[in-house]
């Protein structure tokens, strides 16, 4: 009953939907550095986690204490927007599902897709259920990813698992005509689906660029929580 | 025994397994004139290091039981603590911190802040230890003090400041720039014992600027007046940063940093000067102890020689004197001949022969005054016993100990065998109170108890060694419990007439689950069991919890609240209502849905970056969550919780995997659930076992 009411109040929800989530390929989340581009995509996973699934959150980036910090933070955000919710039962709840989240941070000069695959084979290997979704944080779209992605491609067919970045955009650049700040623009067949985070006086705007036909939506986040706000 | 308290140092020195303390206590003791001669820890000439007097610690290369030891440095007396690194032996970290005033933590200039420093992070935390920080092994490839002093601040919530940058790293590291001194320091002859000061290398001028500006910022925090020399950009002297870290640093508000290299025999010496400098003195930390006479009030005790003693035995060992009991003592003064009072028993002891200790060497001093370590010989106590003057009735508050959570079955293997195994253990359970012994009625067999493998396999091998008791072990055991998980009520009636008074006796009410161990709630009115059965109703619940009623295992986290009962004018009895509550609880306990709970441990592997899928295999096929993993350098560390029945030979497993290049830590974090399929094999195991014994 708690996981459904928290899910209902997940941005993730809110703006993608969060049974699609999963169903796709790559996912992305844009925005220029500070917006909150890692804090949206921990509400991503903690949609899946509320529905019992596994979460892979890979980060070139962060220390495995700092996205366990963001997890914390994510989830009481989650908690506090929901209004009362006995303190117990909410601990009790994260005791449970946030065992289904394993971050791994990676050097991001030393980062190959193998690495993973020896990961997510050993979960084969010891017949475990597999995570349902990847999240990598940290990829510098600015350099040619073409080699990398298309590895991981591979692996997300052969672990049957979809994957969802980060994508940090510059603020000198234009977007295109579409509206898609270059990083995207380069991988756009990759991409199913895209959500840009700008900043908007003193909220955050959150425009679905990708999401099958569903395009061009906006929704407006709260900066401090990314909880999604009345319009 | 020095009389002036600020001329008083008792440190310990702590750290991850291997990170060189006991390395660094040898040069301690070398530059302090204790010893002649450095003996390396695994040293080619088999000598081993004088801190690891137990042959088993010089033959492994880990320290097992904590050494005491002291030096004069600088016209001052430093009684030391070495402890040992290993979490199995963690219990020996927890007795040295409890009585220390100061620590010096050891990291490793490589590997950071690992696993065990955490765990020795949070004791110093518990017994609110002031530190500074030693960066060691700065002559390692991959050296990296810097990388280390932030993940001191990221990892361990220190406000951790540089007082030191390094000459050179890795094999070109040759001494260490005093940002306070704005000196450089090198250090000459065979053993670095001559430590010569330089100007600073004119290429590292601008980065030695840079680092003791950030220093004076984050230092002048603790010091006006040295805020204020700084924003009047007038001359700041040495005394008022020194002054301003020790007051950060005994407020446990900073932790100052230093490095070099033990083994190669750089800049301990700072560090020993840094010792005196910024950690406390016996006068700078206040502790408290609880008067038994005064409602247990907290009592300060004061450094005073004069005032009534107060003494903690915080270690003991069998000698060949008779016992050995380490204390400290924190008020008046233990003198030979007096006769003082065990505040456990009240038993009067006779202060026979007074020591001080040299690792397993003895000096007799005729008195240890108050803020000093000293033995006392030839007195029966336990660890944790507070020693007090007739006049008083004080106690210190005991230590944290953890429950044992692996046993191992172990049968001598003749007579004279089985007479060593109990002297042994008499010795060892004394000691080392996480190391617990008992016999097993059912099957004879004497089961001992510990922390982890390692742990056991220890004690078995210095029974075999300093007792020449030969046992056979057999396979080591999961401290397994059980535990209910739903709400069920009982309504029993025990009465018996057999000729004779009879017994009667009914008590009704429920049972529920708690994150406590047990609670009663007695909630009968009207005096439908008097009074004075209730304690009888609890007795018997609680004798319930020693063995659950078919798996028999210990059994926790149950609230009985009894509501209603019955008595019988004449055969009503405390026998009676105990059996009536045993029976209640037998008939509430399986319809509460009992459920076995296993052992979880936190498991860290470090392993070079190559075998990391390998290690995070390994952990998913021991049915363990892999909680993070985390590339640092060249090495990733992976964090899980496992369950420890899957641990067993763990090390083996983990050396072939990894071609020798891991290693792991284990240590017990919580009780779990067992899931169905592992609780189905351990009841069919133990029915086996039954069924073995039965015939």
């Amino acid at each position: 009953m708690l996981k459904n009411d928290l899910i209902l109040r997940s941005p993730a929800e809110k703006t993608i939907g969060a049974e699609n989530i999963t169903d796709g390929q790559f996912g992305a989340v844009l925005s220029r550095a500070g917006v909150g581009k890692t804090g949206f995509l921990v509400q991503v996973a903690l949609t899946r986690l509320l529905c019992d699934e596994k979460v892979l959150h890979i980060s070139l980036c962060d220390t495995i204490e700092k996205i366990t910090i963001r997890y914390n933070e994510g989830y009481t955000s989650l908690i506090e927007n929901i209004g009362y919710v006995d303190a117990q039962i909410a601990e009790r709840l994260w005791g449970e599902i946030q065992h289904h989240k394993t971050g791994i941070t990676y050097n991001e000069s030393t980062f190959n897709v193998d690495k993973i695959r020896d990961y997510l084979n050993s979960f084969k290997g010891a017949d475990l259920t597999l995570p349902t979704l990847m999240i990598i944080d940290g990829l510098d779209f600015d350099t040619d990813l073409s080699d990398m992605l298309s590895d991981l491609k591979q692996l997300q067919q052969d672990f049957g698992l979809c994957t969802w970045f980060s994508m940090k955009s510059h603020r000198d650049e234009p977007l295109n005509q579409n509206g898609y700040p270059v990083q995207l623009e380069k991988y756009d067949t990759l991409f199913d689906k895209a959500v840009f985070l700008v900043t908007e006086e003193d909220k955050i705007q959150a425009i679905v660029l990708k999401d099958g036909d569903r395009t061009d939506q906006k929704f407006l986040l709260d900066p401090a929580t990314l909880m999604p706000m009345e319009e | 025994m020095i009389r002036d308290l600020k001329r008083v140092r008792n440190i310990g020195i702590s750290a991850h397994i291997d990170s060189g303390k006991t390395t660094l206590t040898e040069r301690i003791l070398f530059y302090t004139n204790r010893i002649h001669k450095i003996n390396e820890v695994r040293g080619k000439d088999g000598t081993g290091a004088v801190m690891d007097s137990m042959e088993l610690e010089k033959e492994r290369g880990i320290t097992i039981a904590s050494a005491a030891t002291h030096c004069e440095w600088d016209n001052h007396s430093v009684n030391i603590i070495d402890t040992p690194g290993h979490v199995d032996f963690t219990v020996e970290v927890e007795r040295s911190l409890r009585v220390l005033d100061g620590v010096v933590l050891i990291l490793c200039s490589v590997s950071g802040v690992q696993s065990q420093s955490i765990t020795v992070d949070q004791q110093m935390k518990r017994y609110q230890v002031p530190c500074i920080a030693f960066v060691n092994k700065c002559d390692r490839s991959g050296a990296n003090p810097l990388k280390v002093c932030k993940q001191l601040r990221d990892k361990l919530g220190h406000n951790s400041v540089m007082l030191q940058l390094p000459i050179g790293l890795e094999d070109k590291h040759e001494g260490v720039i005093d940002l306070v001194k704005m000196k450089a320091y090198y250090f000459e002859g065979d053993n670095g014992e001559k430590m010569v000061e330089a100007q600073i290398p004119a290429e590292l001028q601008d980065d030695a600027d840079a680092a003791r500006e950030e220093m004076l910022d984050a230092v002048s925090l603790f010091s006006e007046e040295l805020t204020d020399a700084v924003l009047e950009e007038a001359e700041i002297t040495e005394e008022m940063i020194m002054s301003a870290v020790r007051t950060g640093t005994i407020a446990r508000e900073m932790t100052p940093v230093f490095l070099g290299s033990a083994y190669k025999n750089k800049a301990v010496q700072p560090l020993l000067n840094a010792v005196i400098s910024y950690l406390p003195c016996p006068l700078d930390i206040q502790n408290e102890a609880i008067d038994l006479d005064n409602n247990e009030e907290a009592v300060i005790l004061e450094s005073d020689f004069d005032k009534p003693a107060v003494a903690l035995a915080f270690k003991l060992e069998d000698g060949q004197y008779g016992q050995l009991t380490y204390i400290r003592v924190y008020q008046g003064c233990v003198k030979k001949g007096d006769t003082l009072i065990n505040s456990r028993d009240h038993k009067k002891v006779k202060i026979g022969r007074l020591i001080r200790m040299h690792s397993n060497q003895t000096e007799d001093v005729d008195a240890v005054p108050a803020g000093h370590i000293g033995a006392m010989f030839g007195v029966d106590c336990a660890s944790g016993d507070t020693f007090v003057s007739p006049d008083i009735n004080y106690s210190m508050i005991a230590m944290h100990i953890m429950d044992p959570v692996i046993s191992l079955s172990i049968t001598p293997k003749d007579n004279k065998a089985q007479i060593n195994m109990s002297k042994a253990l008499n010795r060892f359970t004394k000691e080392d109170p996480t190391f617990k012994t008992y016999v097993d009625h059912e099957t004879g067999d004497t089961i001992i108890q510990g922390m982890g493998e390692l742990h056991l396999e220890v004690y078995v091998e210095r029974m075999k060694r300093e007792y020449s008791a030969e046992v056979t072990t057999g396979q080591p055991r999961v401290a397994y419990r059980e535990t209910i998980t739903r709400k069920a009520p009982f309504n029993y009636t025990h009465k018996k007439q057999t000729g004779g008074a009879g017994q009667f006796g009914r008590v009704s009410g429920f049972m529920e689950p708690t994150e406590e161990e047990f609670e009663f709630v007695n909630k009968v009115t009207g005096g439908r069991i008097p009074t004075q059965y209730i304690p009888a109703c609890e007795k018997g619940f609680v004798g319930c919890l020693v063995k659950g009623p078919s798996l028999e295992f210990p059994v926790t986290g149950i609230k009985v609240t009894l509501e209603d009962g019955a008595y019988h004018a004449v055969d009503s009895s405390e026998m009676a209502f105990q059996s009536a509550a045993r029976g209640g609880f037998l008939e509430a306990y399986n319809k509460a849905k009992p459920v076995i709970m296993e052992p979880i441990m936190k498991v860290v592997i470090e392993t070079p970056n190559e075998f990391q899928g390998a290690c995070m295999g390994l952990i998913n096929q021991r049915r363990g969550i892999i909680q993070g993993s985390q590339e640092e350098g060249v090495m990733s560390v992976i964090e899980s919780q496992v369950p420890l029945s899957d641990m067993f030979g763990f090390s083996t497993i983990l050396r072939s995997a990894t071609q020798g290049k891991a290693q792991f830590t284990m240590e017990f974090s919580s009780y779990k659930q067992a899931p169905l399929s592992v609780a189905e094999e351990i009841a069919k195991t133990k029915a086996e076992e039954k069924a073995a014994k039965n015939k």
